[in-house]
Formats: structure tokens, C-alpha cells, sequence
């Protein structure tokens, strides 16, 4: 114990905590940002009226891409991302940004098939009403039905930006420090696990009731928004 | 085509799937009329109204409204929507916005978005107007972002006084009584100035209190000369509201005439069974 607090604060373990710290939630919250962007564009080309040959392309591609993000785990993602793609095409990035690019790329599909039960949970008649005052579909959906569906969703996307939150403990796998990476420096150090891994686990747990909290706060003011 | 005539509706066919709801539905209706549509459920009134703005896009057929035939796929439909409201059996609020911001929604952003559009395209010919003799013209941009809210809120204001709900402006659809948000909905679809309002069972989801104050809005918008089309159940207002009452049947109009003519002294078997059932 007294070991792992003395490198944990005076040799300066913290530093590398906080910013593993860091690294943890730059990599959940940009990849929770894109993922909701990107998986609302995929939901919407999912639900699309289907007449004309573009959307029906587009729906293909849609379903290419979420078949291929789920059906393979995100270390295989990352490390294909890190050491295969990257160097085919002669880029160096930093992990941190692979990271943000593959988590969002991973959580738009899930987002995409949480925001198109969200979109068709919204009634019919929202969408029809906004089309017959010549609003054309896309700023229908903007304006309308996308801000209900949201707020439909909200309990699953906290759902997902927890998961995303605890997925990040793999990033070490392309050489980024986070904050699972970070403890476990400190415990190769000391050749004491216990503490640290405990201590890691805790902070995890913080983290995901933190969001928890801040999810059901969100989710009572837009409730409350409607209740005036 | 006769320039007396809004909308002229040709042979329109509408099939789901299999089954033929509309099976050559045609209409001329003059500017001003007030029709009243009629008949036993399933017959495909709601369906032809709703083929109208093309909610429903027509199996078959040519709708021409101001000449146009909306049930051409090339016709950009949304423009001649701004002209055609529609009043929903279920209302249709929008929940996320507040009933003032129901009201200005469309205005504002469709108004926006053409501004925006003309903004683009002046751009384009300022720079093609630099290789050209002739100068192209610019399209004028009268108005600022600022004062179309400024209008469509004054606008809303106007139209939310009328029916007594002012001091509803800033509050959201949910709290609002059945009547109250159908009277909204009616207003919303004026605040776009439309030449015809298509009505859809406007009382049919109502409490049977709140059914006279919706039937006297609509009353009130038809002595103003509005063109309008009502599906209706409820067969005294349409005898008092419409010069014209359609009865429909198995997708087709099987009968038409003055409210008179149909109540009073109908000659289709069919009309007489179903007048019979419900009067």
C-alpha cells in the first residue's frame, strides 16, 4: 500500500495517471461525438423512402459497414487500423487519433441501429406534418423528427458512451497510455498489482456512475422542457 | 384547362399493394368551394385527400393543381405543399416545439432556405456575370433574417389571438386539450397562407365537448373564402359549411351534388343506405 502511494504521488505516478485519465476520455468523448453524427446519417439513409436507385445504393453501403463494425471485435479493428491499414497507405497518426477514428467508426454502427428504432419510435404523423407544410425530407427529419428520436434514445446512447468509456482499457494494444495503461506502469514498477488494479477498477467505477448521473439529468430536463 | 378551376383530379388510381383503394377518382374544383366528402369508412376518402398533396403518391392519374400535375415525380412537390395545407385527424403538434414556434417553423425556415438558395445562386451569376456582356440580373433579397422571424412571430401572434390561445405561445403541445391543439394545427397550416386546406377528419379524434369549437374555426376560415376539403363524419356541418358534398364508395365518387341534393334527396342506393345508417 505504502509503496504504491509513494510512486503513485511522490514519484510523479500521478502525472501519468491524469494523463491517461485524459487519453480515456478524449478517446470516448470525440469517438461518442462522431459515432452519433455519423450514425444519424447512417439511420437516416436506413430509414429513407427507398424509390430511386441512390438511397437504395446507399443503404447497401450502409449495411456493409455496420455488418463489417460489429461483426469484429474493436482490438482486431484497432490493431488492422493501427498496424495494417495505416502503413498500406503510408500515413503516420498518432494512436490517440487512431483511436478516436476507430471507436467513433465502431459506435456509429451502434448508434445507427439505436437512432433507427429511435427515429421509427417517433410517430409517423410528426414527419407527415412537417412534409405537408413543404418542409422537404431531410429538413423535416433535422427539425423534427431527429430532436424526438434523441430524446427517445438517451438512456441507451449514456448506454453506449459508458461501454465506449471501459472499451478504451484496450488501447494500449496500439501503444496509447490511457488510464488502464497508466496503472499498469506503476504496478510493473512496484511489482505490486493488487493496489493499483483495484485502484484502477475504482476509477473506472467513478467514471461510469458520473455519466450515469449526468444521463439521468439530462434525460429529467429534456423531460421537463416538455412539461411547462 | 379552365382558369377557374384550383385543382382538377383525372383518373387517379391508388393501390396498396394489392388492393385498390382509388379506382379513377376525377374532380374539378373551383376556387372558394367548400367540399365536404363523405362516406363508409374504407371507401378511400381519406386516401384521396391524402393522394392530393401527394402524401400518398398516386398509383395513377394526374392531379393538376394551378395547372401543375403534382403526381408528376419531376415536380418538386414541397413548393406546392406551402399552398395546399392539411389538418390531421391526430393533430400532429409538433412535440419538441412550443405552439408559437409550431406556428413559425415553416415559414421561417422555408423562407430561410429560399434566401439562402437565391443567396447561392447570385453568387454563380456575379461570377459568370464577370466573362458576360449583357449583365445577368441579381435576385433581389428584400429581407433580413432578423425581420422574416420578426414577421412570422408577429404573424403567429395574430393568428394565436384569433383563436384565444395567446397566452399559450410559449408552452408545449402536451399540455394543451384536444381542441386546443387542433385549433393550433389549423391556424399552423394558415400561417403559410395556403390557397386550399385539405382536412382530414379534423373532429374525429376529439372529445364530442371540444368538437364545436374546432367545427366553428373552420367555419370561420371558410366564410373567408378559403378553398378547402373536408372528410367529415359529422354530416350537419357539412350540410351548413359545404356547397358541395361528395359521397364516396369503394373508391370511386358515387355521388355529388349540393348538400340539398345529397341529404335531401340522394338517388344512388348507396348513398341512401349509408345516409340512412348514420343520420
Amino acid at each position: 500500500m505504502e509503496l504504491f502511494f509513494e510512486h503513485f504521488i511522490t514519484k510523479g505516478g500521478y502525472k501519468v495517471a491524469l494523463e491517461g485519465l485524459l487519453a480515456t476520455a478524449e478517446i470516448a468523448v470525440f469517438g461518442l461525438i462522431i459515432g452519433i453524427l455519423l450514425g444519424t446519417v447512417i439511420a437516416i439513409v436506413r430509414v429513407m423512402p427507398k424509390y430511386k436507385v441512390l438511397p437504395r445504393v446507399l443503404d447497401v453501403i450502409c449495411n456493409i459497414y455496420v455488418a463489417l463494425f460489429r461483426g469484429t471485435p474493436m482490438v482486431v479493428q484497432l490493431l488492422v487500423g493501427y498496424y495494417v491499414l495505416l502503413p498500406a497507405i503510408g500515413l503516420r497518426l498518432d494512436g490517440v487519433v487512431v483511436a478516436v477514428i476507430i471507436f467513433g467508426l465502431n459506435s456509429a454502427a451502434y448508434v445507427s441501429e439505436m437512432m433507427r428504432s429511435g427515429i421509427q419510435s417517433v410517430d409517423i404523423g410528426q414527419l407527415e406534418a412537417a412534409r405537408a407544410l413543404g418542409m422537404p425530407y431531410a429538413m423535416a427529419m433535422m427539425k423534427i423528427v431527429i430532436p424526438q428520436s434523441i430524446k427517445n434514445i438517451l438512456p441507451t446512447l449514456g448506454n453506449e458512451f459508458i461501454v465506449l468509456v471501459k472499451d478504451t482499457s484496450i488501447v494500449s494494444f496500439i501503444a496509447v497510455v490511457d488510464i488502464t495503461k497508466a496503472f499498469r506502469q506503476i504496478g510493473d514498477a512496484t511489482y505490486e498489482y493488487v493496489i493499483p488494479y483495484l485502484f484502477l477498477a475504482l476509477v473506472y467505477l467513478v467514471l461510469v456512475a458520473g455519466i450515469a448521473a449526468l444521463v439521468k439529468l439530462m434525460e429529467r430536463r429534456l423531460k421537463k422542457s416538455e412539461r411547462q | 384547362m379552365n382558369d377557374n378551376n384550383i385543382l382538377s383530379v383525372r383518373g387517379l388510381k391508388k393501390s396498396f399493394g394489392k388492393l385498390e383503394v382509388l379506382k379513377g377518382v376525377d374532380i374539378d374544383i373551383k376556387k372558394g368551394e367548400k367540399i365536404a366528402i363523405i362516406g363508409p369508412s374504407g371507401c378511400g376518402k381519406s386516401t384521396f385527400l391524402r393522394c392530393i398533396n401527394c402524401m400518398e403518391d398516386p398509383s395513377g392519374g394526374s392531379i393538376f393543381f394551378n395547372d401543375v400535375d403534382l403526381a408528376d415525380q419531376r415536380v418538386d412537390i414541397n413548393i406546392h405543399r406551402e399552398q395546399i395545407g392539411m389538418v390531421f385527424q391526430q393533430f400532429n403538434l409538433f412535440n419538441n416545439k412550443t405552439i408559437i414556434e409550431n406556428i413559425m417553423l415553416a415559414p421561417v425556415s422555408l423562407t430561410l432556405k429560399k434566401i439562402k438558395k437565391a443567396k447561392r445562386k447570385n453568387f454563380f451569376t456575379k461570377v459568370g456575370n464577370i466573362f458576360r456582356k449583357n449583365k445577368k440580373e441579381l435576385i433581389k433579397i428584400t429581407q433580413t433574417k432578423a425581420e422574416i422571424v420578426e414577421n412570422a412571430r408577429a404573424n403567429a401572434e395574430k393568428l394565436l389571438k384569433r383563436i384565444g390561445l395567446e397566452d399559450k405561445a410559449d408552452v408545449y403541445p402536451s399540455t394543451l386539450s384536444g381542441g386546443q391543439k387542433q385549433r393550433v394545427a389549423i391556424v399552423r397550416a394558415l400561417a403559410m397562407n395556403p390557397q386550399v386546406i385539405l382536412f382530414d377528419e379534423p373532429t374525429s379524434a376529439l372529445d364530442p365537448e371540444m368538437v364545436g369549437e374546432v367545427l366553428d374555426l373552420i367555419k370561420e376560415v371558410a366564410n373567408e373564402g378559403m378553398t378547402m376539403l373536408i372528410v367529415t363524419h359529422e354530416m350537419g356541418f357539412a350540410r351548413e359549411v359545404a356547397n358541395r358534398v361528395l359521397f364516396m364508395d369503394s373508391g370511386i365518387i358515387a355521388e355529388q351534388g349540393t348538400p340539398a341534393e345529397i341529404f335531401d334527396n340522394p338517388q344512388n342506393p348507396r348513398t341512401i343506405q349509408f345516409l340512412k345508417a348514420v343520420l
